[in-house]
């Protein structure tokens, strides 16, 4: 009878043991680390993409998680630094055990961090970094790209301007990468759509310029008939800024990507130039769908603001995630790579897919033009086309060449 | 009316101009470090954060009035004096007690003051960048000679020679100037025949911070108020006053005109290569004049 009474007691202790680390190990859950910059002017765009990357998360979690686990992430501050940026990737792989690397605006640290993870064969999502390198040259199995890549800019801005009736161009922008590959990108797809374009010159200010106005009446003397401008970021809103106070948007029609997006117009408020060109990713106005205005009223609840394009990022980065994690059917970042290739998840801007080959997201470009409306605080795009993903991505062919180089 | 290469004269009269707009402000920045230099002995690298924090303290109190078409001109008004306030506040607590110490000693002291500020900065307004619309009177351009002038470019080009004015008046015209001159050039011996030397000293610092704080306001409305325009300026400054000559008013005015000329010429003439510019003129200056062009106090 004592023994019977022992052994109960021990059978007892086994499974509560036994109890114990299966909760343990349904309480692991998958861990996302981000990486990128939160304090300086890029904080304005990379918010975006947390914020709208949490509610996300959050609304994945409160229906259950991924296969029952719940899914975390951590942030660490770059500080647009590569090597801050490198070794806090570091110390997420290796203290923080995260399953899979996220961020960065910053295209030199997205890089960075995209060799490293090669090096670590740990997933490297990059949301926001422009590089036309990330998924071009410099890709490779554990790399992807959320968000449309200077390649993709310039394809997009030359059919658009193609149908315009203008033929001589000067070119002007940030004298840094994004600015070159930008006014690159155009400029020869351009030519190749419609070859009598001329361009009549170039000016390249430092990035953080501040005062665009001797640049624009340099320009202005150049009587060009319209103007490229390849400006990033920040600079956007002082150069419209220029624009408006010069008259230069009355007097010689320009092209700027991210001009018709709302980070680029709110601060400046009704004072914005009317009839600039633009193109951007996405529009919390346009398209004008229910999913999009669903989208934009859960954004607007939880935060209290306008989502910009970096909450399209953010949205869809946690979408792939959690739908590439629920096809693979385990936590394995080889078979989440697999099933990752050619998935396809619904956003505010229709469905968008991940391009097998080389692991660049599929979005399609919207462009139009800077107008006042009525009731708004601000300017919005009017007279949008749309250029599907189709007609601005790189295609495979120039994806391997530049892969072979 | 052409000149060479197709470069015709309206065109670089409209660019001559902006170039002078934009001296302005690098001149009333400028004049303050010099001033500060030149009388205390002290190079204040915390001079172009104190800049910053006169763009963001003009950006919150004109978004405050901003029901009123006043509000940039108040803030104009209020927020160089909240700057000279800081500065008066860091003179009589921390610079008083450091007057002898060496010049390394003082740059060091000050570098640490562009690190507090910056954190300071970012503390009270946040890491993102604000923008400020152009008074509305000053909104748009004028059309001169067949090229668009902005209004606003105007009022700073006729705001400098106020500004020079006024900064000559005071040192030449003003018991106040006259004292900080001579005190300038030999402090013990202004201090034995009886005049309070530190609170001329205070006076000067203030009013150089006061400067740095009008430069501020003033660039507000024309480029993004962001982190990191303190570093930017603090370069052109001390290079303007170096080829100006150390601690001398007409230097920095002088220098200012060649850093903004040069730049907006250099833009007209070879716009891809914009940039360096100012930094060639400079380099030609200190290579012919390396002690500044105008008399050096030090």
């Amino acid at each position: 009878m004592k023994s019977t009474f022992k052994f109960f007691c021990l059978a007892a202790f086994v499974s509560c043991c036994l109890l114990a680390a299966s909760s343990a190990f349904a309480a692991k859950t998958i861990k996302v680390g981000i990486v990128d910059t939160y304090s300086g002017p890029a904080s304005t765009y990379t918010n975006d993409v947390r914020d709208a990357f949490a509610l996300a998360v959050n609304k994945i979690n409160a229906a259950g998680g991924i296969f029952g686990q719940q899914v975390e992430f951590v942030t660490r501050d770059s500080k647009f630094k590569v090597d801050l940026g490198l070794s806090a990737a570091k110390e997420l792989v290796m203290r923080e055990e995260v399953d899979i690397l996220m961020g960065t605006i910053n295209s030199a640290l997205a890089l960075a961090l995209s060799d490293f993870a090669k090096q670590e064969k740990i997933p490297f999502l990059a949301t926001f970094a422009k590089s036309a390198k990330i998924t071009g040259e410099k890709g490779h199995r554990y790399v992807f790209s959320m968000n449309e890549n200077t390649a993709m800019i310039g394809k997009a801005a030359a059919a658009g301007l193609a149908k315009l009736p203008y033929t001589t161009y000067w070119i002007a922008g940030d004298d840094y990468e994004y600015g070159h590959a930008v006014a690159d990108g155009v400029w020869e797809n351009l030519k190749k759509l419609k070859p009598e374009v001329r361009l009549l010159g170039q000016s390249w200010w430092k990035v953080g310029e501040p005062d665009f106005t001797p640049y624009i009446t340099a320009m202005l003397a150049e009587e060009p008939d319209a103007v490229i401008i390849a400006t990033g970021g920040r600079d956007c809103v002082p150069f419209l800024k220029a624009a408006q106070t010069t008259g230069f948007n009355k007097l010689v029609p320009f092209y700027m990507h991210t001009a018709t997006e709302i980070s680029t117009l709110k601060p400046l408020g009704l004072t914005a130039p009317e009839g600039v060109i633009g193109t951007a990713n996405y529009h919390s106005y346009y398209p004008d769908t229910e999913e999009n205005k669903a989208f934009v009223a859960e954004f607007e609840k939880a935060y209290d603001r306008t989502p910009a394009v970096g909450a399209l990022y953010g949205y869809i980065t946690a979408q792939f995630i959690s739908k590439a994690y629920a096809k693979a059917g385990e936590v394995n970042t080889e078979k989440f790579i697999d099933a990752l290739e050619g998935l396809s998840v619904d956003s505010p801007v229709g469905t968008v897919t991940m391009r097998a080959e080389d692991h660049q997201v599929m979005l399609p470009m919207f462009m139009g033009m800077t107008t006042k409306v009525e009731g708004k605080q601000f300017l919005v795009a009017s007279e949008i086309i749309t250029i599907p993903a189709e007609e601005s991505m790189p295609s495979l062919d120039e994806i391997r060449k530049a892969r072979q180089l | 009316m052409e000149l060479f290469t197709g470069l015709s004269f309206s065109v670089l009269c409209i660019q001559i101009l902006v170039g002078l707009s934009k001296a302005t402000i690098l001149f009333i920045v400028a004049s303050g470090l010099t001033l500060i230099l030149g009388v205390l002995r002290i190079p204040n690298l915390a001079h172009g954060s104190l800049y910053m924090i006169g763009a963001f303290t003009t950006y919150s109190i004109a978004t405050a009035f901003s029901q009123s078409s006043l509000g940039f001109w108040i803030a104009l008004l209020l927020a160089p004096l909240i700057v000279a306030l800081i500065g008066l506040i860091m003179e009589q607590g921390l610079f008083r007690f450091l007057y002898n110490r060496d010049h390394l000693m003082m740059l060091l002291f000050t570098f640490s003051f562009t690190l507090v500020f910056g954190d300071l900065v970012k503390l009270l307004w946040g890491s993102d960048y604000r923008s400020l619309a152009v008074p509305e009177i000053f909104q748009g351009s004028y059309s001169l000679l067949g090229m668009p002038f902005p209004r606003y470019n105007l009022f700073l080009l006729l705001l400098g020679p106020v500004f020079a004015a006024g900064l000559w008046f005071l040192t030449n015209r003003t018991i106040l100037g006259k004292i900080s001159r001579a005190a300038a050039v030999d402090r013990e011996m202004v201090g034995a025949v009886g005049i309070n030397v530190n609170r001329i000293y205070a006076a000067v610092f203030v009013l150089g911070c006061y400067l740095a704080g009008v430069g501020g306001a003033l660039v507000a409305p024309t480029q993004n108020i962001s982190q990191g325009m303190d570093h930017s300026i603090i370069i052109e400054i001390f290079l303007i006053v170096i080829i100006g000559g150390l601690g001398n008013v007409w230097g920095a005015l002088l220098g200012a005109v060649i850093f903004g000329l040069t730049d907006a010429i250099g833009i007209l003439v070879a716009p891809q290569f914009g940039i360096i510019f100012p930094y060639l003129a400079v380099i030609t200056v200190l290579i012919f004049r390396p002690k500044g062009l105008l008399k050096s106090i030090w």
